[in-house]
């Protein structure tokens, strides 16, 4: 066999490299290294994109809607809204969003806050509240 | 050097490592928002055929849209609110007249629980408004005058009202029927896994690749927690709660879900969770018995075929009809 002949044409240093790497490579096929984008915070205003940022960088921000600027804070892996022009403030009741899919909106100034990409494990496809 | 094999066969490592990293990912569903009937709406869709789910999910929002237009009471040329307007009996659409027809079937059975008619009682206490107040005993006694199971007589098309001035109000049924429409619309798109949610009112359209939807439920007490997972497919899910509006004041907390019987709010649970086969009966029972209180809700739940449920009471207790048994983890 051609494959038989090759291994037998090897040093032992090379037989010693390749079979690390092939440890390597099926390693790699059981771990997600690399397949996975990062978590990101992604805002839309009115039903458009306005702002995107990774999740595991804090940082406070305001989103304007039509009834004033929305204050979040991105931190601990989890984004929350902090202060709101609306009349409820149901959307700072909301708490952290921090699990891929997970939704945070204020609907009277037309904001809605969504955790794409990898974040840790969601234990729920839906919420219902 | 290149006479030694190693080089060949650590290509071929190579090329094995490119091909795993461009091996795709499982298909994530395709997920669109929108806001839209006061709420935000998602909708969860799965499929190899993108654009064929992209329009699918176009037609289930479109159609949304459409029974916002027909059933908002803000809309002053809304059915419902010309409905409200009319001094006498009024030809509605086939559509209204049948939900209309539906929620006084739940009317009913709930010992009129459920209302329709409460449109003025709401507009009282505003508690969706800039300046939600308590309104006096007899200020609620007025708003109360003419509600009931029998508050509208339905003939076909033709609805008449029992008193001129009876404001409806369809918010606890029109958001999980048109929930149920736009799963509709998706099954008609030739959808097979979708799922759609619109503020806690969720209908599932089959299941998650092989797998039960898991649902999460809003813990009433403790913002970002869920109290249970539900694993189901197939089903609507919806949830009623005394969280998600309100106002406190003197240190008591006022919320949307009213008590017809008093004009206050209802003051049994914190929250309600309707497991039944579409969505509109699910948000008009979860109000139901979310109304009638623990023992007298889980009953009708109990009761009613196809429908099962748990609720949170008022002192923190976990209750659940017998038939979630193996669907429902409690956190």
């Amino acid at each position: 066999m051609a494959l038989a002949a090759l291994w037998q044409r090897l040093t032992r240093f090379d037989r010693y490299l390749l079979l690390a790497l092939a440890l390597l490579v099926g390693v790699s096929f059981l771990l997600p290294f690399g397949r996975r984008p990062g978590a990101r915070v992604v805002i839309a205003a009115d039903n458009r994109t306005v702002f995107s940022a990774p999740l595991d960088e804090a940082r406070r921000f305001a989103i304007a809607g039509p009834l004033g600027p929305t204050r979040l804070e991105i931190a601990d892996g989890a984004v929350r809204v902090l202060d709101s022009p609306c009349p409820h403030k149901v959307c700072i009741g909301l708490g952290d969003a921090r699990r891929s899919g997970d939704l945070l909106a204020c609907v009277p100034n037309r904001i809605v806050v969504r955790v794409e990409g990898e974040a840790q494990g969601a234990d729920y496809d839906l919420l219902s509240r | 050097m290149l006479r030694r094999p190693l080089i060949p066969l650590l290509l071929v490592l190579l090329v094995a490592l490119l091909v795993w990293q461009r091996q795709p990912a499982a298909d994530p569903p395709l997920s669109r928002t929108a806001l839209m009937m006061g709420t935000l709406v998602e909708i969860k869709a799965y499929g190899a055929d993108r654009p064929r789910l992209e329009a699918a999910l176009d037609a289930a929002f479109a159609e949304m849209a459409r029974l916002e237009q027909l059933f908002s009471p803000q809309l002053a040329d809304s059915e419902v609110s010309r409905l409200s307007a009319a001094a006498g009996p009024l030809v509605v659409g086939a559509e209204t007249a049948a939900l209309l027809a539906m929620g006084q079937r739940i009317a009913r059975r709930s010992d009129g629980a459920f209302d329709m008619g409460l449109g003025k009682l709401k507009t009282l206490w505003d508690i969706e408004g800039e300046q939600p107040r308590i309104p006096s005993e007899a200020a609620r006694a007025r708003a109360l005058q003419g509600v009931g199971p029998e508050a509208l007589r339905i003939d076909g098309r033709r609805i008449g009202k029992s008193a001129p001035d009876l404001q409806i109000d369809l918010g606890g049924i029109a958001k999980g029927y048109a929930v149920d429409r736009a799963v509709e619309k998706l099954r008609q798109a030739g959808v097979v896994s979708a799922a759609v949610n619109a503020g806690g009112d969720i209908r599932l359209l089959g299941d998650r690749q092989g797998q039960p939807w898991r649902i999460g439920i809003q813990h009433p007490r403790r913002p970002g927690a869920v109290v249970a997972t539900l694993a189901l497919q197939n089903r609507a899910v919806v949830t009623s709660g005394d969280y998600e509006r309100y106002f406190e004041q003197d240190g008591v907390r006022y919320h949307h879900l009213f008590d017809p019987r008093t004009g206050q709010p209802a003051r049994g649970c914190q929250s309600v969770t309707v497991v039944a086969a579409d969505a509109a009966s699910a948000d008009a029972l979860a109000t139901a018995a979310f109304v009638l209180g623990p023992r007298r809700g889980l009953a009708l739940l109990e009761e009613l075929p196809e429908v099962e449920g748990f609720l949170i009471t008022a002192d923190g207790r976990r209750l659940a009809t017998g038939g979630l048994e193996g669907f429902l983890q409690w956190h």
